[in-house]
């Protein structure tokens, strides 16, 4: 049986073992999934870090994951070579040897709340409390992103321009559509129909045909979606979304498309009522 | 009557019709003219600024001009520079933020430049901006400003601006420096709404509170000849710099943050011509099919299959040639208001376009609206050559 | 002895429907010749329109031979017959199909122009044409400027344009009053007495009755030939 005060020791030995293996292991990285495959490096390879290309303070680290970073638009087309360090192993590789320890500064501090409805409550506290220090909602920051906000309002534009193509187009489609009833439209009024009553039964079937057309075109907008997405994100080697059809852009959509449609045919209709009955029938 | 008069005809008997679909050609042909001159307008644009500045090389510490990074011993580097055989002139840009105070309101967040000139004896040196009234500041404590501070700080050539400026990360507390307005000048790489002002290198340091190390942001380079050839004796006398030629600065925005609008262009492209392809299709198939008695008439007569096939391609040519051609001043006003949205993007220059004609683009246009006027017309086209002339006089007399 | 315009052995057309086989024409022999004038007559569905289809080219028969000047209509390609049709075949329909877009003299001047005629010539025919029809001061209108019987004079013309051996027509007085009917009626006896050769499906009894030889069919066979 062995003591316990030599089981004791052996533990401690083990650990102490243990720990001096973990001190003399490089520090952690992870780096980004296109790095990865640039350079062929997997999960445990272990790379040389320096502070510029002649390899001044070069130290070693280990890739202890992959990941995949987050997709920046204005980034397009370049591939992310990104790596990602412990704060302190940063701060120690970029210091100059001459600057002492704690005399560093960082750019940012990105904090989670427990509740995130909280962020501007506890922004004020922050800029309160710390002068000199800008804290503010993400969704802010977000938001005062000047270059996001002038492409909204780029493909807002482009949007429009669209809808007025497409509002042309549907509006000349229509009326060769309420042409070809004329002889219908025609013998209705000759036998005693009055035009509103006309108007109300195109008014009708308009709407359900509008709204067929945008039901159908919102599947379309969802299958193209896909695709292009699909395709961009292969192009690019990106996880960005490029479309996203959200509820409201469903919904705006539709109360755009099928108001539009029924009352082209409504128009197309009222001009042709405003003909006489027998004009209309007359072959 | 040939193909296109009997098309013609065709139109104009339903000139409401006609006239919609011309006009929704117009629309989107405007969009698609627009998206082939954005697709280049802005590499074409920033190449015509560098062009313009009468700078070809770029010397940096970053391989990209304007990224975080400066050249230190720039002076030293400059007349190194300045001694190859290959180069004519160098000019060494350095710069700094600047808060110009007015009398009230608050004060004006500037972007100040000092430069410093080394060039061969008789060689022009051009400063980055373009002097309009006055002359181009040449001592210490001169300034040539932008209209953005003249206008906001009410000040006109011959009056003086007290600025205070930030030269370094660290946070600084330095003494006002008061400066005498000898210009107003244009900064082509200025924002709309950015404020800019330029002066000696010496006058920038001396507002730096005479600290400034002698480092650089830019060094602009004329060559004396072929700009590679210079670049590249650039590299070799100066290790570790990026010297980009006009074309590799062009080339490396290409690749970043120039290469969303390339992409947003062939997907609004594609997107545009599918659109017009599929409407345009629709309306003639419409047309077609309204009228296939008439058609089985014809060829009952002894129209061949070719010639009413032919009719029906006219007849697509037609609505899409008008609407082309109207959609191109349409375009052009599209761009316009298009490139006044853009340019509110933060850190673009006001010289910058986005949309920029160019003799490919409308090339380009007029060879898509020819080949969607052929596919458009493709289904209908298949209609009439396949009519069974019989079956559709019989269904004609019973309808 | 006049020349054989078209020469049918055994024709018949059978359209395959969902429902089954429709024999719709069946072992017609039939020979026209120049200066012919034949009415088709028959209840409705016996095959009238098929067989005047067939005779102009504009269908084939799914079996037997029609000979068209000699020539096996079968063996000639789509632009063969359509050349055919320009040039040696007339058509007129119970419709009348004139282009609303174009005016009479457009719409007689079609055939002309299709078949390359030169402007001057196409001029002086298209006016000779209308004034054979009795409509010189109608020529600028279009047809729905023009009445029924005004506009079928018109596809007369128009079908008269490049001096056709034969002149097919479907119903020309289908929609027309009697009066008018008799109008067209008379003209184109003219037209059959001036040489081309006539081919008219009709219900219309009086129509039928100035014909010089009349063809009764029913379920797609030519049951009767009566010579006048």
């Amino acid at each position: 049986m062995t003591p316990a005060w030599l089981s004791r020791v052996a533990l401690a030995v083990l650990l102490s073992a243990a720990m001096a293996a973990a001190q003399d292991a490089p520090p952690e990285v992870l780096i980004s999934r296109q790095l990865a495959a640039e350079q062929g490096l997997t999960v445990g390879s272990i790379v040389q870090l320096a502070v510029d290309a002649e390899g001044t303070r070069a130290r070693s680290f280990r890739v202890a994951g992959i990941y995949e970073p987050t997709p920046d638009p204005a980034r397009l087309g370049a591939a992310p070579r990104e790596v990602r360090l412990h704060l302190p192993d940063l701060l120690d590789l970029t210091r100059p040897p001459d600057v002492p320890a704690g005399a560093e500064y960082i750019g940012n501090i990105n904090v989670a709340l427990v509740d995130p409805a909280d962020a501007a409550a506890f922004s004020r506290d922050v800029n309160a409390r710390m002068p000199g220090v800008i804290a503010r909602p993400s969704t802010e920051a977000a938001g005062s992103a000047g270059p996001f906000r002038v492409l909204e309002r780029f493909h807002l534009a482009i949007a429009v321009v669209t809808i007025v193509a497409a509002t042309v187009f549907l509006l000349a489609l229509t009326i060769m559509l309420v042409d070809e009833r004329r002889e219908t439209v025609g013998i209705l009024r000759l036998i005693g129909l009055p035009a509103r009553r006309v108007l109300v039964q195109v008014l009708i079937e308009g709407l359900i045909v509008a709204g067929a057309g945008a039901a159908f075109g919102l599947v379309l907008a969802l299958l193209s979606e896909g695709l292009i997405n699909a395709f961009f994100q292969w192009r690019y080697d990106t996880a960005l979304v490029f479309v996203r059809i959200t509820r409201d852009v469903a919904l705006t959509s539709a109360a755009i498309a099928v108001p539009l449609g029924a009352s082209a045919t409504v128009l197309a209709s009222w001009a042709l009522l405003r003909r006489s009955g027998l004009r209309l029938a007359r072959r | 009557m040939n193909a296109l008069a009997f098309a013609w005809r065709s139109l104009v008997r339903q000139p409401a019709r006609a006239i919609l679909g011309v006009l929704g050609v117009a629309a989107v042909g405007a969009l698609l003219f627009d998206m082939l001159l954005l697709s280049q307008g802005l590499i074409t644009s920033m190449r015509d600024l560098l062009e313009r500045s009468g700078w070809d090389i770029r010397v940096a510490a970053t391989e990209l001009p304007g990224r975080s990074g400066r050249l230190t011993g720039a002076t030293a580097m400059a007349e190194r520079i300045a001694a190859l055989p290959s180069a004519k002139s160098v000019l060494i840009v350095r710069t700094a933020d600047a808060r110009i105070e007015r009398s009230s309101g608050r004060p004006i967040d500037a972007t100040f430049q000092g430069v410093a000139r080394r060039s061969r004896e008789g060689a022009s040196i051009t400063p980055p901006w373009t002097v309009t009234r006055g002359r181009d500041a040449r001592g210490s404590d001169e300034a040539v400003i932008d209209t953005t501070i003249a206008e906001a700080a009410g000040v006109d050539v011959g009056g003086r601006i007290t600025l205070r400026a930030s030269c370094s990360a660290d946070r600084e507390a330095l003494p006002p420096a008061r400066l005498t307005v000898v210009g107003i000048a244009e900064f082509p790489f200025a924002g709309p709404n950015e404020a800019a002002l330029g002066g000696s290198l010496e006058t920038l340091r001396s507002a730096c509170g005479g600290n400034a190390a002698d480092d650089a942001d830019l060094l602009l380079v004329t060559s004396a000849g072929e700009s590679r050839e210079t670049a590249a004796a650039i590299r070799e006398a100066v290790p570790g710099v990026h010297a980009l030629t006009n074309d590799d600065v062009v080339g490396r925005l290409q690749q970043t943050g120039f290469t969303y609008f390339r992409q947003i262009s062939a997907v609004l492209t594609a997107v545009t011509v599918t659109f017009a392809v599929l409407l345009i299709s629709v309306l003639l198939t419409v047309s077609v099919n309204q009228r296939l008695g008439e058609i089985a008439a014809l060829r009952a007569l002894g129209f061949s299959r070719s010639r009413v096939v032919a009719d029906v391609l006219s007849e697509s040519a037609l609505i899409v040639g008008l609407g082309g051609l109207l959609s191109l001043p349409l375009g052009v006003a599209l761009a316009s208001g298009l490139d006044r949205i853009l340019k509110g993007m933060p850190g673009i220059p006001a010289d910058l376009h986005f949309f920029v004609f160019e003799g490919t683009a409308l090339a380009v246009h007029l060879g898509l609206l020819a080949a969607t006027a052929l596919i458009a017309a493709l289904y209908p086209m298949r209609i009439v050559s396949s009519l069974p002339i019989a079956a559709t006089l019989r269904n004609e007399v019973i309808g | 002895m006049s020349q054989v315009v078209v020469d049918a052995r055994g024709v018949g057309r059978t359209f395959e429907m969902p429902a089954g086989p429709v024999h719709a024409v069946r072992d017609v022999t039939l020979q026209i010749r120049s200066g012919d004038h034949i009415a088709v007559r028959g209840p409705s569905g016996c095959g009238k329109s098929t067989l005047l289809h067939m005779l102009g080219c504009v269908d084939a028969p799914s079996s037997g031979t029609l000979l068209f000047d000699g020539q096996d209509v079968s063996t000639l390609s789509d632009a063969r017959r359509s050349a055919l049709r320009l040039r040696r075949i007339g058509f007129i329909f119970q419709r009348f199909f004139l282009l609303p877009m174009l005016t009479a003299a457009e719409n007689v001047e079609l055939p002309l122009a299709e078949a390359g005629a030169p402007r001057s010539e196409r001029r002086r025919r298209v006016a000779e044409l209308l004034d054979y029809v009795g409509l010189s001061h109608r020529a600028d209108h279009r047809p729905s400027q023009l009445s029924g019987g005004e506009m079928q004079r018109v596809a007369i013309a128009r079908a008269l344009a490049n001096r056709p051996q034969l002149l097919l027509a479907d119903e020309p007085t289908g929609e027309l009053d009697e009066a008018t009917g008799a109008q067209i009626a008379a003209l184109l006896d003219r037209v059959n007495a001036d040489g081309t050769a006539l081919v008219i499906v009709t219900h219309d009894a009086a129509l039928a009755g100035r014909a010089a030889r009349v063809l009764t069919m029913r379920d797609g066979r030519i049951e009767q030939e009566a010579t006048r």
